[in-house]
């Protein structure tokens, strides 16, 4: 055999996800079933501690909630996101419609999604978003 | 809001137990759940007190273990944590942390694993903790069966 012909497939590390969310329970929630769906999971309850974390590892994909305490909220933290150019992928989730939000009409920050919504729409948005299907062996 | 996922089956000879993990320091807190994780174990986590009684309280959690910081932010540190626990949820069992040395005498009285686990700690070393806190449990449930038989 030709090895220059052989190709070798990467390890498919899970994609990391950094849930930002000051509500333990959601945050929970939502991180509990991202676990299950095969992805390694981070949970910020603040924009400081996702910085924390931006700062020290990869990530591949946010979620965050807009509404959080703190000096910064959710659109403060996917703003910096892109003025750093962080290769990661954005979600954010929010109960406000948009012309509360504010949002530039030329500004693409991510997809939305509105609460109250269903764990089980996180998981698919985010599963859509990274083009990631769980491993079959796991 | 769907409800939380149930446990899913255990393979043989993985941890059954659900560990939840109180640590402010966020990156802290990721490495030990990370690991518990690894080695099979539930894992929630809280940034403080207030949401650790919030998790022990949500009906459709059933946490076995408490792995809580001391000195943390907000209305409790790790020691009311212990001690609420101790007066409203007898079942949990409670593992402080803590890089104050002078801090070991109180959690002796409030953890029924002994001294607390002084910071800078191994996971090793919690995992350590954790069987020999259900391996206690397991022994204290069978005494209580053989006196009443």
């Amino acid at each position: 055999m030709n090895a220059s012909k052989v190709t070798v497939f990467p390890r498919r590390e899970p994609p990391v996800i950094l849930v930002v969310e000051d509500d333990v329970i959601t945050r929970s929630l939502v991180s509990d079933e991202l676990r299950s769906g095969g992805f390694k999971v981070l949970e910020a309850a603040s924009t400081d501690d996702a910085v924390a974390v931006l700062d020290t590892m990869r990530v591949d994909l946010l979620f965050i909630a807009i509404r959080l305490p703190g000096a910064h909220n959710g659109l403060d933290l996917a703003r910096l996101v892109r003025a750093r150019a962080i290769p990661a992928k954005l979600i954010l989730a929010t109960g406000m419609e948009d012309e509360a939000l504010g949002l530039p009409k030329d500004e693409d920050l991510g997809p939305f999604l509105r609460k109250p919504y269903q764990v089980s729409q996180v998981v698919e948005l985010v599963s859509h978003s990274l083009n990631w299907s769980e491993p079959a062996d796991k | 809001m769907s409800t939380i996922s149930t446990n899913p089956t255990p393979k043989p000879g993985t941890p059954v137990e659900t560990v939840l993990v109180v640590e402010d320091e966020i990156l802290i807190r990721h490495v030990i759940a990370d690991y518990l994780r690894e080695c099979g174990y539930r894992v929630f986590e809280a940034v403080n007190a207030d949401e650790a009684v919030a998790m022990i309280e949500t009906p459709e959690i059933s946490i076995d273990i408490v792995f809580s910081d001391v000195q943390m932010p907000g209305s409790m540190d790790g020691f009311a944590l212990a001690r609420w626990i101790r007066a409203n949820k007898k079942g949990i069992q409670v593992i402080l942390t803590s890089g104050v040395e002078r801090s070991a005498d109180i959690a002796a009285t409030l953890c029924e694993a002994g001294p607390l686990l002084e910071k800078p700690y191994e996971p090793q070393g919690v995992i350590e903790r954790i069987r020999q806190l259900t391996a206690n449990a397991g022994a204290g449930q069978m005494q209580a069966r053989s006196d009443k038989t």
